[in-house]
């Protein structure tokens, strides 16, 4: 059984607190009523809830730095907030000082609370999740969608660019970010035009795409195509002709860093030896070095066959 | 004079979007499947649009997208994606009353994309594709005057006529700058990368132009050639010389000229006939 949703509601306000906790239980979810403000910040940090529900209404200052607090950390930016307000109220908020997600009026109509309340925790998910710069899904997602995918006829592509960290030292980051979101929207486009699959960002300039495995070659192809076409608008003439340009390795020697390009492990995940997912980005590393040994970009597809 | 100046920019730094000839959006609203056929001729007909060509490169160069140089329609394409791209060319606009100059200056534009685009594969330049990119733009600033100021416009078609001027010297005399000097702020404040907004600056004016000296002289050659071709409208029927910098910077000359203008005779059948399949007229070709 799922563990069930936690909602915590923080209230001066016993007689609406004890209320919200009835009807909030007879839907499922597990609720903690917390009535003062005062120490509220330490039970959440140790335990914090799905969703929180804060009564704006009777204690509004101490809400308010309450809600402004838990959202000046990133860690809890993700936790939905959903304000309860006076009628009326919403016209004189400050909302850019009380950072909430949503907020319904009182008196409170309960059927609109459980929507918002499913609707605040959709959005979360959907949102949570997606990597800043590109907006594309991130860790979580990537492993759900390989671990439905498993077993069926369809291939997990590990994508990443070659030379990136010289390139970010030198051109700095702001110029490495542009390279990232331009990746990443040539994946999802070819992706989509190709008709349709998943496409997620690991980190960094690490991505995945998966799709049926009989486009899995022909969509790396044109992803390395275009990156390989549009990475030369970064270079200035000289660059381009020459095919590399001046930076310094690892060791912090001089050395010639040649132009971006990519490389994309193709591993089809109706290959034997396959049964869990854990296992298919180990093969996609051992595939990545293979890809990596030549110069320029490759596509290297797990050819392992049943023996 | 100076407010008309200032005015005028302001209203370019206001403007998001231009509108464009009905045939070209009657012909992208007919496109309706999502095979590669018409992907591909959506990309054909988005090229050779001033109007679409510049939205769409606004759009690929915007903040909200994060990229800062993409310079080409095909670039554009990939990194917006088919769906982007086509769901802002059927949002255009078009002109409300359609003149026929308007045809006119769409057919010069188009023909000066060309005519670049030969001349930097004959000359072996870097960037051909920017180049007819470039040339494509030029005279965008003409579409902005036409609709920020008509009024003006009718006293620049005058003085063209009566007085036999430039275009552009009207342009000076009447409202204080040039469609050159408008077309590259509006390029500027639609985040134009320079190797675009530079050649359609100084089209005009060769030697004021900096880093990208190459292909504003390709632009200012190719221009010429086709004011010289008398295809399309440009807005005056007068041929200025080439300026002497853009022989100088290219090492073009008389003989690569003669090759050129030789290619581009098929060529410019070539776009008449597409010109007129999208203006939907059936009237044959020459």
């Amino acid at each position: 059984m799922p563990r069930p949703t936690r909602i915590s509601c923080v209230s001066s306000d016993a007689h609406l607190a004890s209320h919200l906790q009835l009807r909030l239980q007879s839907k499922d979810f597990q609720v903690a009523i917390i009535p003062s403000i005062e120490g509220i910040l330490g039970v959440f940090y140790s335990d914090p809830p799905d969703l929180l529900i804060v009564d704006l209404h009777s204690d509004p200052d101490a809400s308010i730095n309450l809600v402004t607090t838990l959202r000046s950390d990133s860690f809890f930016s993700t936790i939905p907030i959903i304000g309860l307000i006076a009628q009326g109220a919403c016209n004189t908020m400050e909302w850019d000082r009380c950072p909430l997600d949503d907020f319904i009026t009182l008196p409170l109509r309960f059927d609109e609370l459980f929507s918002r309340i499913s609707l605040a925790l959709s959005r979360i998910k959907r949102i949570f999740d997606n990597n800043p710069l590109t907006r594309l899904p991130g860790n979580t997602s990537i492993q759900k969608a390989i671990e439905e995918a498993m077993a069926t006829d369809v291939s997990v592509c590990y994508v990443d660019i070659d030379h990136f960290k010289p390139y970010n030292d030198v051109f700095g980051f702001s110029h490495g970010d542009e390279v990232i979101r331009m990746l990443a929207r040539i994946m999802f486009n070819t992706v989509r035009d190709s008709g349709g699959g998943f496409c997620g960002h690991i980190g960094g300039d690490d991505f995945v795409f998966i799709l049926p495995s009989a486009r899995a070659e022909g969509v790396s192809q044109t992803i390395i195509g275009f990156f390989d076409r549009i990475v030369l608008d970064l270079f200035d003439e000289d660059t381009k002709a020459r095919g590399y340009y001046e930076g310094t390795n690892r060791k912090g020697e001089a050395e010639q860093i040649p132009l971006l390009s990519l490389s994309i492990a193709v591993v089809p995940l109706h290959s034997p030896g396959i049964r869990h997912a854990a296992k298919v980005a180990e093969i996609a590393a051992e595939l990545k070095k293979l890809a990596k040994e030549s110069v320029g970009s490759r596509c290297v597809i797990d050819q392992r066959t049943a023996s | 004079m100076d407010e008309k100046r200032n005015e005028l920019k302001k209203i370019i730094m206001d403007t998001r979007t231009l509108p464009t000839l009905p045939g070209v959006i009657h012909k992208l609203n007919s496109l309706t499947e999502n095979d590669k056929a018409s992907v591909q001729e959506m990309a054909r007909i988005v090229s050779s649009d001033q109007v679409l060509s510049a939205r769409i490169l606004r759009l690929a160069n915007s903040p909200s997208y994060g990229f800062y140089r993409v310079s080409t329609i095909s670039n554009a394409m990939i990194l917006l994606g088919v769906n982007v791209v086509k769901s802002l060319a059927l949002s255009s606009s078009i002109f409300e009353i359609m003149e026929k100059n308007s045809v006119g200056l769409w057919e010069h534009s188009l023909a000066v994309g060309v005519a670049a685009n030969l001349i930097a594969r004959k000359l072996n330049l870097p960037e051909c594709e920017e180049i007819s990119t470039a040339a494509l733009l030029h005279d965008i600033g003409k579409v902005i005057i036409s609709l920020k100021c008509s009024e003006a416009e009718q006293l620049i078609r005058d003085m063209i006529r009566d007085r036999g001027m430039y275009m552009r010297d009207a342009e000076r005399e009447t409202i204080d700058t040039d469609h050159a000097e408008v077309g590259g702020w509006l390029a500027k404040s639609w985040f134009l990368p320079d190797k675009l907004s530079e050649p359609i600056s100084f089209h005009h004016d060769v030697a004021l132009s900096g880093n990208h000296r190459i292909k504003t002289a390709v632009v200012h050659i190719a221009d010429v050639l086709i004011k010289a071709c008398g295809f399309g409208d440009s807005g005056d029927c007068y041929v200025p010389q080439i300026q002497q910098i853009a022989w100088d910077v290219l090492k073009f000359n008389e003989q690569a000229m003669a090759e050129i203008i030789d290619e581009l005779e098929d060529k410019l059948v070539e776009v008449k006939n597409f010109s007129l399949e999208l203006q939907g007229s059936d009237a044959p070709a020459y």
